[in-house]
């Protein structure tokens, strides 16, 4: 072991000397329980409202639930089945087809000659 | 260990009487910990104090009683690395003249022997702190537990859950960077 190093653990030890044992003051254990309920507080305040938005969004999907139910079929946004979908589904007959029609003269005017 | 295991069971199933017991079983040697793995007297108390919310509120995740030491003593290194990242943050000019201004504060009080030695540990203290300014705040408090609180390298893979080698290759790191800022100081006649 080196000079440097003797001269760093002496320092180390007299360190140790020069840290006081810290004795726990009168207010020590009032002042833990009163952290500890403070964070006790904080997390039931937390715990309520949390239990709270999780039985109001629980409330909601009822209501929405009980709402599509008690509205008539016609008035739902979606048909039931595939099927009805396709019988719903009248935008085939809507659908027009042209074919293209050239006339013979175009074509011979654009033949190279 | 300084309870017993059906203590920490108690504790663990809620009873507030046996956590108050194991509080000022283990009081005292938390306060020494802190105050050599921070160097701070004045915020011993305040940091003793988070280390056991945080055994409150974490004693249900204990495994076992049989790791109970292990597991206080590596709460009360986070809470001590909280506190040094939190005093780091503020500024350093500001910390060292409030430590001259405490040195000052000493040095017009009267002269009594037991003054002088208070103001001999203040400056050793001040010093050691300055070297460990040269390292992470995760390896002053490694260095802190090897060579100042002594705990062996077996008590420390425990705290870390790290292996042994990973250890002294980290602390052999740490010691190197602290000696050099050490050599520095005494070249310039800086010793305390």
């Amino acid at each position: 072991m080196s000079n440097d190093d003797k001269g760093l653990n002496d320092l180390f030890g007299r360190y140790r000397t020069a840290c006081p044992d810290v004795e726990a003051g009168p207010r020590f254990m009032p002042g833990l329980w009163e952290r500890i309920d403070k964070r006790r507080d904080f997390w039931f305040t937390f715990q309520n409202l949390a239990r709270a938005a999780m039985t109001a969004s629980a409330a909601i999907c009822l209501l929405f639930l009980l709402l599509n139910l008690l509205t008539g079929p016609q008035t739902r946004l979606l048909p039931p089945t595939y099927a009805d979908a396709l019988a719903a589904d009248h935008t085939a007959e809507k659908i027009y087809y042209t074919e293209a029609v050239r006339s013979s003269n175009d074509e011979r005017e654009r033949a190279p000659q | 260990m300084l309870v017993e295991p059906g203590l920490i069971e108690n504790a663990r199933a809620g009873d507030h009487g046996a956590f108050n017991r194991i509080v000022l079983a283990y009081r005292r040697r938390i306060l020494g910990t802190i105050s050599r793995l921070i160097g701070r007297p004045e915020d011993v108390e305040d940091v003793a104090q988070e280390v056991f919310v945080r055994l409150y509120d974490s004693l249900d995740q204990l495994r076992s009683a049989e790791l109970f030491e292990p597991w206080l003593y590596r709460l009360t290194v986070n809470a001590s690395y909280d506190y040094l990242r939190r005093a780091r943050r503020r500024s350093e000019s500001l910390m060292a003249d409030l430590s001259e201004q405490q040195v000052l504060a000493a040095d017009s009080l009267a002269g009594s022997k037991q003054q002088t030695q208070e103001r001999e540990k203040a400056r050793i203290r001040d010093f050691v702190n300055e070297l460990f300014g040269h390292v992470t705040e995760q390896d002053r408090l490694l260095l802190t537990l090897k060579e100042v609180e002594g705990l062996s390298l077996k008590e420390l893979e425990k705290i870390y859950r790290v292996s042994e080698n990973a250890l002294k290759v980290r602390l052999f790191r740490a010691r190197q960077r602290v000696l050099k800022a050490y050599n520095v100081a005494v070249a310039n006649g800086r010793l305390p």
